[in-house]
């Protein structure tokens, strides 16, 4: 049997320490718990948890400073906890290098569906390089680089096919627009998310039944794109 | 230069003229008429550079005189033989008329001068009057009262047409008269066909037995008002130069009123934005925890004393957002003014209680110590004064150690009741301790951690203004804030 993840929960509100530290620990997981910036990232360094919960708006150092001073310690993923309306601090998170997010207040299910995201991604990343992958009836071959349903053979352009890869290898996890236009047209390209505008759109008429009301590509409102692996489930 | 040196000027030419006749007399060797004439020429020219026409005049002929009866022959006789003494008679004349009339074009000139610095230091000194000036309600009163001291003028308006009606900002006074609106209308609507460097633009007007002077005041070309001086005659251009200084005036305190509202708009603003962010937090900080909490009753996991824990956890955050909504609404009902005031008859220590019973949770395991009086009752809204207190021991508990205790005193005077709250945390920073009253203004130290809405104190400075009361703050020299409640009352 593997060891149980560890997990750092940091997060300045008792009530919310108290709320999802037994939470946690119901679900087979190691639980530290901190309340400031600079606990958290001695945290790191001194107990290396496999996954950071991590509230942005802490009283001591600002929550985007602290995502960027954990990385420079540990590539454990970081799941945001963002109480604050603002896209753009999730967004800036999210760059950084947080592998996800989820906005107060959140229900139980959401935060731990996110965490085993996060863990799952983290044991493949370990594992050996995949072959292909599939999500719901979609199969994904990243060397012949064709993507199936069924028998049938959705032919995409090298693009659309670029930005399938990269949403498929971080399957689960949002990715910024920021993060797309770097990786699919260069870091020129951040300040033109109409380009993944127009890509996403065609991509899901391609693989999406209903290219309306997508099922596979989903949106998330202001920070970027989400391939899910499990449609229709959180 | 007054008579009296006239006559002094003249008496010092005389013993001149007198004093050379006798030293020429005595040495006649020297004495010809030339040198003797000379000799007064010079008297005369001195006399014309110091005194008025006059003086030189007669001082010419008092030397016309001394000269033909003493050293023009014959002598010892008035009588004039040779016509030349004629010429030199008149050359006395025209020599004395244009040396006095030099130098009192000089004298005027210097005098103008001299008048135009003074003025100009008036000037000056009254613009830094007008720097001063940063009340803007008062503003065009008090530069009147300036420019009246400044100028040693009797009477000083700056008037302004304001819908059709004028408005005056007098300083002085003009008797048992006025200025009428007909005449300043007349003067204004004068003023403003005429081009700003014309004189004409300047009225005079004789108010009782004043004379008014008038001028406009202009932004641009345009005229705006008038400025109405009497008293002391004032120079035309100072005058035109009084009423730009006054034009500059009054635009600035416009600009700095502008300038204030901005900023107050802008402090709201962030007022605004700071409240969202810490309702926003305040919000979901509870609800997070609730939903949660929630969650993990519903599930199998938790053992009884797990469930336990949760359930507490989930009533404790109802009432924080429970104290949370009856803020806001206390708030929203102080600003509608819908909070009444309601006196009856209350023993001090039942408003202590009633306020305690109120922040029950937030008192919970704290050491209070009271000292309340219990011999006279007094009378005033029992319900205000007492959510007031509880605002205040909600926070003393709140911004100090559990492990210190909190001491409430209620003492009563013949016109008022005194509640103190006197807790033993840190006290207040003293940056923030002007402020500490001010809706959503939270503490630098607050802002960061512990939760609040920075309406606490607002409310409850909010209540007691209903009841004419007063709320104040201050550090204790001995560590801990102490606040205080002043609530005027009928006591018996």
């Amino acid at each position: 049997m593997t060891r149980p993840s560890r997990i750092l929960l940091v997060d300045d509100e008792v009530v919310i320490q108290r709320a999802l530290a037994p939470l946690l620990r119901s679900q087979g997981y190691e639980v530290d718990v901190v309340g400031t910036g600079k606990e958290a990232v001695d945290a790191v360094t001194d107990r290396s948890p496999d996954l950071i919960v991590l509230d942005l708006g802490l009283p001591d150092i600002e929550g985007t400073e602290v995502c960027r001073r954990i990385r420079r310690e540990s590539q454990a993923p970081i799941v945001i906890l963002s109480a604050r309306g603002g896209e753009a601090d999730k967004v800036a998170a999210l760059d950084i290098g947080a592998d996800d997010y989820v906005t107060k207040p959140f229900g139980s299910e959401e935060l731990l569906a996110r965490i085993r995201v996060a863990l799952r991604r983290l044991e493949q990343s370990e594992g050996p390089e995949l072959e292909r992958l599939s999500v719901a009836d979609l199969v994904i071959d990243y060397n012949r680089r064709r993507v199936l349903r069924g028998d049938e053979d959705i032919r995409l352009t090298p693009k659309e096919f670029e930005l399938l890869e990269l949403l498929a290898r971080n399957v689960d996890r949002v990715l910024t627009h920021r993060t797309i236009l770097k990786s699919i047209w260069g870091g020129n390209a951040v300040d033109q998310p109409e380009h993944v505008w127009v890509l996403v759109a065609q991509l899901r008429k391609k693989i999406e039944r209903d290219p309306s009301s997508p099922q596979y590509l989903l949106s998330e409102p202001f920070v970027g794109y989400r391939l899910v692996s499990n449609p229709g489930r959180p | 230069m007054s008579v009296s040196e006239d006559v002094r000027s003249l008496a010092l030419g005389c013993g001149a003229i007198g004093l050379s006749t006798w030293l020429f007399r005595q040495s006649p060797q020297v004495s010809n008429t030339t040198t003797v004439s000379l000799s007064f020429l010079v008297v005369v020219l001195l006399a014309a550079a110091r005194a008025h026409l006059w003086v030189a005049v007669t001082l010419s002929i008092v030397s016309m005189v001394v000269l033909n009866f003493f050293f023009i022959p014959p002598l010892g006789t008035l009588t004039i033989a040779d016509p030349q003494n004629w010429v030199a008679l008149l050359a006395f004349l025209a020599v004395s008329l244009v040396a006095s009339n030099l130098s009192t074009v000089a004298r005027d000139r210097r005098r103008e001068a001299e008048m135009r610095r003074d003025e100009v230091g008036r000037l000056f000194d009254l613009s830094r009057d007008v720097l001063l000036i940063t009340e803007s309600d008062a503003a065009n009163t008090l530069l009147a009262r300036f420019i009246l001291r400044r100028f040693d003028l009797e009477y000083v308006a700056i008037c302004i047409p304001l819908d059709a009606e004028w408005t005056r900002f007098e300083s002085g006074s003009l008797g048992s008269h006025g200025l009428s609106s007909d005449d300043l209308t007349a003067a204004f609507s004068a003023a403003e066909g005429v081009p700003e460097v014309e004189r004409t633009a300047h009225r005079r007007l004789t108010v009782g037995d004043r004379d008014v002077r008038m001028v406009p005041i202009r932004v641009g070309t345009r005229p705006f008002g008038l400025l109405a001086t009497a008293g002391r005659p004032i120079e035309h251009g100072t005058l035109d130069a009084l009423a730009g200084l006054v034009a500059i005036a009054i635009e600035r305190t416009h600009f700095l009123d502008q300038q204030k509202r901005a900023e107050v708009a802008s402090q709201r603003e962030e007022l605004k934005s700071a409240l969202l962010a810490s309702l926003g937090h305040d919000l979901r900080t509870p609800l997070t925890a609730i939903r949660v909490a929630a969650d993990n009753l519903r599930s199998e996991w938790p053992n009884e004393r797990e469930r336990l824990e949760q359930s507490e956890l989930i009533v404790a955050e109802v009432d924080r957002l429970t104290r949370l909504f009856e803020n806001i609404l206390e708030m929203a009902r102080i600003d509608a003014g819908a909070v009444t005031r309601d006196a009856r008859w209350v023993a001090p220590s039942e408003i202590v209680d009633a306020a305690r019973s109120r922040v029950d949770p937030a008192l919970r395991g704290r050491r209070i110590e009271i000292s309340a009086e219990s011999e006279r009752l007094v009378r005033l809204d029992p319900r205000l004064t007492a959510a007031a207190l509880s605002q205040l021991l909600e926070n003393a508990s709140r911004y100090s150690t559990p492990a210190t205790s909190i001491h409430i005193g209620a003492t009563v005077n013949d016109r008022e009741l005194t509640i103190t709250v006197r807790d033993h945390g840190d006290g207040i920073p003293p940056g923030d301790l002007p402020h500490v009253f001010e809706r959503f203004y939270r503490g630098v130290r607050a802002r960061t951690s512990r939760s609040g809405t920075g309406m606490g104190l607002a409310i409850a400075r909010g209540l007691l203004a209903v009841e004419h009361g007063q709320i104040s703050a201050e550090n204790c020299a001995d560590g801990g804030a102490r606040f205080t409640i002043v609530v005027p009352a009928d006591v018996k």
